[in-house]
């Protein structure tokens, strides 16, 4: 076992190597791209016994991806943002091919307007797709995850693909040390991949993802998909457990910090939790009983174990690093239905923060955390607030000053010819 | 290349390997086509589809193949073919699936799919040089959809998005024509009415590795509006007339299968067909008429000029 | 409310029968809906279209289980004793019509139905190599129900045949008024089919889904020519026949050229038709050398098998 600096990509990458992946579909895309650089130059170099080919299209790499694990291999790949969204009619496609594989996705906010930094819209806009999701808050996470999401993917109660999701540049480019398993301790924890009945052979017939007529099949197979996603959380802990045995990592579906006493608790997904890690260690420090939840796993969503670490809670503060227009903030929504009906649920309070990798700073967490326990007291929740200070108006209208400056003097002018 | 086992009619397959009970129209010539090919191909392949009419060959629990299937998407299926193909690969070299367990990977699509939508697809696997065999049944429209325009759809025809005096303003584009510009190891267009010709296309097809285009014309009941018994005359003027020349392109030259000389005037194949009534009737639309078999002559005249 | 169910086959006009019924009843002051199935609508392939009509607003939608009356415009859609879809929720108050020259009690026997069952004899006037079964129906309809005049009919007509040429749209009008006509006597016959149940009279029947390993669970089929069990047979309304005198055990022209490849020879070399799944498209007809198949009336096919 190694301990060395890697950047998020560079785990991700040592996790497929690790996996030892049979298949590796690519495309680029920033900040997704090293990713695949580093497998395809393990490749090259012989240290890697894998096949790596360049789509010309995220839509087509969904798609060879999916075939080539519903031929038999294991598979991986990786992209990001806009790539995710070009290939979602495939996400949804290949998912319902029951063929397991892990594709890494490092997050990054959707155009318009385009950008490079990160937030959470484009992984959570595959929600609903039927590939698993773990979320992943350090480097070290991102190589245990995609090994645990082979093992679950594959799992013969589930035979789902599995998405992996790291946070743009936060940790796509930061180094953190980083403990390597040993190959021999990951082989005996993630076998060679067994493709049971799914895949093509000349002797065995086989006719996959056919069409179906009428709603009754249909909604067998759709609720069938969610039947497995469902057996996914108990699957979850029995790979954990075998992973804490192989590695002595422990990896919860769903990450708490100091919520045994916890009054109020941030809920939030992701790289920046760690963050929330260290403000909720200061707000202690200063008497206030905070704590953190963080799923890991985003689906299946573990309701249950939510319920059970919030039991007692009074005030929750979500804080999204997404946005749906006209709604708010997702995680908050799933939080809600979560806690809907549950007896002394808490107040929860909504906070967009993070849209385009734009800084939490730790005055704000204090801040999330005092409103939160006021709305706790009162059991009001104040309106959803976006982390945005006058500072930053302030740089928007600077900017608009010169964005606009053209088309102020063009009115200006237009409005004096029209004078009479 | 070895000799063809196919000399005369006699030497086609009597029995046939794909199965009956499909969902496709009655007298669909892309089904013609379809069954005859895989008399030649055989069981061992894997046949990568694209969404349009052939997508219901498969419908749950039903299939008429003896060999395998994979729905994708209708941009895709040649990245499917990637996937598939290279899978295959991986199994075979690493030992996990011994080589005659091995299976030729068929694209199968519309002319939506391969001229339009998956044309981007077709570009990155011929790029690759992908082992796969293409198969195109074209019937000159978004048939599954209730036959738009398409790429492929032909000058002056009506579609249910083009249903003016004029028709189609656009012209079939030349897919032959856009993977021969690449030197693919075979490409070929063959029509179910000439199935001597289609069968020893096929064969050599299959023979060779490499990207391969199977381009056939698939006179559609439906979507061209003629009786389906009449499926068979108008494979055959679309040939006669020259309007489909039967070809092939192999190691850097493209040949032509059958020429006809002289040839039928195209107005006979388009008279055949409700999609081109309204070039006759109220009005003849000569110039439309003359537009249509100008492209034709000008097509033959480049190569067969001595005619 | 009355809901009308109108079964038929691809490129029959069933869609257009519906649409004619409703533009119909809307004009006589109904609310309304009509609607398609859809799904792989091939011509030939069964299909069927739907209309509701009532005097306050419609609420129900989608499939129509329970109909009043159910309209087929072609009569080999009825094989013995397998009705299929056709049939389907059809109680004791319905009616049934079929487009088909043999007599009601006959077909009453042979479907083995307690509902009311009438026949169409009517030939269908043919323009331009067409007949138009879709208007023979809607005008069967519009008179069976009983307050659709024949104004409105013929209004509904004209609107929904508006993009046909003249001559078509004649014939039309023509072969729906004979079909208004002919269900003179039956007129009102159809009632307004009873409305949902009441709550709590019916189960609903809900199992809990169980979860089932994607080895069963994925839309894979493990398995070679299962379509074989599908009989696209039913969809033929003219049957080829081989006249083995003719012909010439040609290698099978008939065979590589029938699309459905329903034509195999036999151990003599006679081709022989899969009339299991031959959907009598009838181009091998045309392409036969030797003009040694042709082509009868399924239907009358059918009476010739099933008498001795
Ligand atoms: C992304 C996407 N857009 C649109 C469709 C709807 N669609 C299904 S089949 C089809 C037509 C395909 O045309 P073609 O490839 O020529 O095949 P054909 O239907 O003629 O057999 C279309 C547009 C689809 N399935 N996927
Ligand atoms: S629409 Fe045309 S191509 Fe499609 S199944 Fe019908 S006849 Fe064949
Ligand atoms: S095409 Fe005609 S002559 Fe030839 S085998 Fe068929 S039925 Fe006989
Ligand atoms: S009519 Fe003839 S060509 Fe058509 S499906 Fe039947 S046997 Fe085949
Ligand atoms: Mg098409």
């Amino acid at each position: 076992m190694t301990r060395r600096l890697l950047t998020g990509n560079g785990a991700a990458a040592w996790g497929a190597r690790l996996a030892d992946v049979d298949y590796v579909p690519a495309f680029p895309i920033t900040p997704q791209t090293e990713i695949i650089e580093q497998l395809g130059a393990w490749i090259d170099a012989g240290e890697l016994p894998a096949r790596m080919v360049t789509l010309e299209s995220e839509h087509s790499m969904l798609t060879a991806a999916g075939a080539a694990a519903a031929t038999g291999v294991r598979v991986f790949t990786a992209t990001s943002s806009q790539g995710l969204l070009y290939a979602m009619e495939m996400l949804y496609t290949v998912a319902g091919w029951r063929a397991p594989f892990v594709l890494v996705n490092v997050s990054r906010a959707l155009a318009a307007p385009v950008t490079l930094e990160t937030d959470h819209n484009d992984v959570l806009a595959a929600r609903d797709t039927g590939f698993l999701q773990l979320h992943c808050a350090t480097c070290q996470e991102v190589l245990d995850s995609v090994l645990l999401a082979y093992r679950l993917a594959e799992h013969p109660r589930v035979r789902l693909p599995a998405i992996v999701n790291l946070d743009g540049f936060t940790l796509s480019f930061t180094r953190e040390p980083v403990e390597i398993p040993e190959p021999a301790v990951v082989r005996r924890f993630l076998p060679g991949f067994d493709p049971q009945s799914v895949r093509f052979r000349a002797s065995e017939p086989v006719s996959q993802a056919v069409a179906v007529l009428g709603g009754t099949p249909y909604s067998y197979f759709r609720y069938e998909m969610h039947r497995a996603t469902e057996q996914a959380i108990a699957a979850f802990e029995e790979v954990a457990a075998d992973f804490e045995r192989a590695t002595g990592r422990r990896h919860a579906a769903l990450e708490t910090h100091r919520m045994n006493d916890a009054e109020i608790a941030f809920v939030m997904l992701g790289s920046f939790a760690t963050k929330a890690v260290d403000a909720v260690d200061r707000l202690r420090e200063s008497g206030v009983r905070a704590g953190l939840v963080r799923p890991r796993l985003v689906r299946p969503w573990p309701a249950a174990a939510l319920r059970e670490s919030l039991a007692g809670v009074r005030g929750v503060a979500v804080v999204d690093q997404n946005l749906s227009m006209g709604k708010g903030g997702i995680l908050h929504a799933e939080l809600a239905s979560t806690l809907y009906g549950v007896p002394d649920a808490p107040v929860l309070t909504s906070f967009i923060g993070g849209l385009g990798g734009r800084n939490i700073a730790p005055e704000e967490f204090f801040q999330m955390a005092s409103v939160t326990r006021e709305a706790a007291q009162t059991g009001q929740a104040p309106e959803p607030r976006l982390l945005f200070t006058a500072q930053e108006l302030r740089e928007v209208r600077r900017l608009q000053g010169i964005a606009l400056a053209e088309r102020h003097e063009t009115t200006h002018s237009g409005a004096e010819r029209s004078a009479p | 290349m070895s000799e063809t086992i196919y000399r005369r009619m006699s030497d086609l397959p009597s029995t046939h390997l794909l199965g009956g009970g499909t969902a496709m129209c009655a007298g669909c010539g892309g089904l013609q086509a379809l069954h005859q090919i895989y008399d030649v191909l055989g069981t061992k392949t894997v046949f990568v589809n694209a969404a349009g009419c052939m997508t219901l060959l498969s419908v749950y629990p039903f299939t008429p193949f003896r060999g395998s299937w994979l729905y994708t998407a209708m941009a895709s299926a040649p990245a499917g073919a990637q996937g598939v193909r290279d899978a295959l690969d991986i199994l075979c070299d690493k030992g996990r699936l011994p080589r005659d367990e091995d299976l030729q990977v068929v694209t199968l699509t519309g002319d939506g799919a391969a001229y339009g939508m998956g044309l981007s697809a077709t570009s990155g696997a011929i790029d690759r040089n992908l082992d796969f065999l293409y198969i195109c049944y074209d019937n000159e429209g978004y048939g599954n959809t209730g036959q738009q325009s398409s790429p492929a759809t032909p000058h002056g025809a009506h579609t249910a998005t083009a249903t003016g005096p004029a028709g189609h303003s656009g012209f079939k584009k030349d897919l032959f024509g856009i993977w021969v510009a690449n030197r693919p190891a075979y490409v070929a267009t063959v029509i179910g009415t000439e199935p001597l010709d289609l069968a020893r296309k096929i064969e050599k097809a299959a023979k060779l590795s490499g990207p391969r285009l199977i381009l056939a014309l698939a006179p559609c009941p439906t979507g061209w509006d003629f009786d389906p018994q009449q499926a068979a005359e108008i494979g055959r003027l679309a040939v006669r007339t020259g309007i489909f020349p039967l070809k092939e392109y192999l190691d850097g030259r493209v040949v032509h299968t059958k020429v006809k000389r002289p040839r039928t005037p195209v107005e006979e194949y388009l008279r055949a067909q409700g999609r081109f009534q309204h070039l006759f009737e109220p009005e003849r639309r000569q110039d439309v008429l003359d537009a249509i078999q100008a492209r034709v002559d000008a097509y033959w005249e480049h190569w067969d000029p001595s005619h | 409310m009355y809901r009308i169910r109108f079964h038929g086959r691809g490129g029959q006009g069933m869609k257009t029968a519906s649409r004619i019924l409703g533009s119909a009843f809307f004009a006589e002051g109904f609310e309304v809906q009509d609607a398609p199935s859809y799904g792989a609508e091939r011509r030939g392939a069964p299909i069927f279209a739907t209309v509701r009509a009532a005097h306050a607003p419609i609420l129900e939608r989608g499939p129509m289980p329970q109909p009043g009356l159910v309209i087929v415009a072609d009569e080999t859609l009825l094989p013995m004793a397998a009705g299929g879809g056709v049939l389907s929720g059809m109680g004791e108050r319905a009616v049934l019509l079929l487009h088909s020259a043999v007599d009601a009690n006959t077909w009453k026997q042979r479907l083995q139905l307690a509902c009311r069952v009438l026949t169409l004899p009517l030939r269908l006037e043919e323009t331009g190599g067409r007949g138009f079964v879709g208007a023979l129906c809607a005008g069967a309809a519009a008179r069976l129900v009983g307050i659709v005049s024949r104004e409105a009919l013929e209004g509904a007509i004209r609107q929904e045949l508006a993009a046909m040429p003249a001559q078509v749209l004649a014939a039309n009008l023509t072969q729906a008024g004979e079909a208004y006509d002919a269900m003179k006597k039956h007129a009102g016959c159809v009632c307004e089919a009873p409305e949902a149940p009441a709550p709590g009279a019916v189960d609903a029947n809900w199992i809990d889904l169980p979860f089932e390993a994607a080895e069963l669970s994925a839309p894979d089929i493990h398995g070679a020519l299962t379509s074989i069990q599908v009989r696209t047979g039913l969809w033929r309304t003219l049957r080829p026949v081989i006249d083995p005198e003719r012909c010439s055990r040609c290698h099978w022209l008939c065979g590589s050229l029938c699309p459905d490849a329903a034509i195999s020879p036999e151990a003599e070399g006679l081709p022989v038709i899969d009339y299991e799944h031959c959907k009598g498209c009838l181009v091998c007809v045309a392409v036969c050398p030797r003009h040694a198949i042709e082509s009868i009336p399924e239907a009358q096919a059918r009476e010739q098998e099933a008498s001795p």
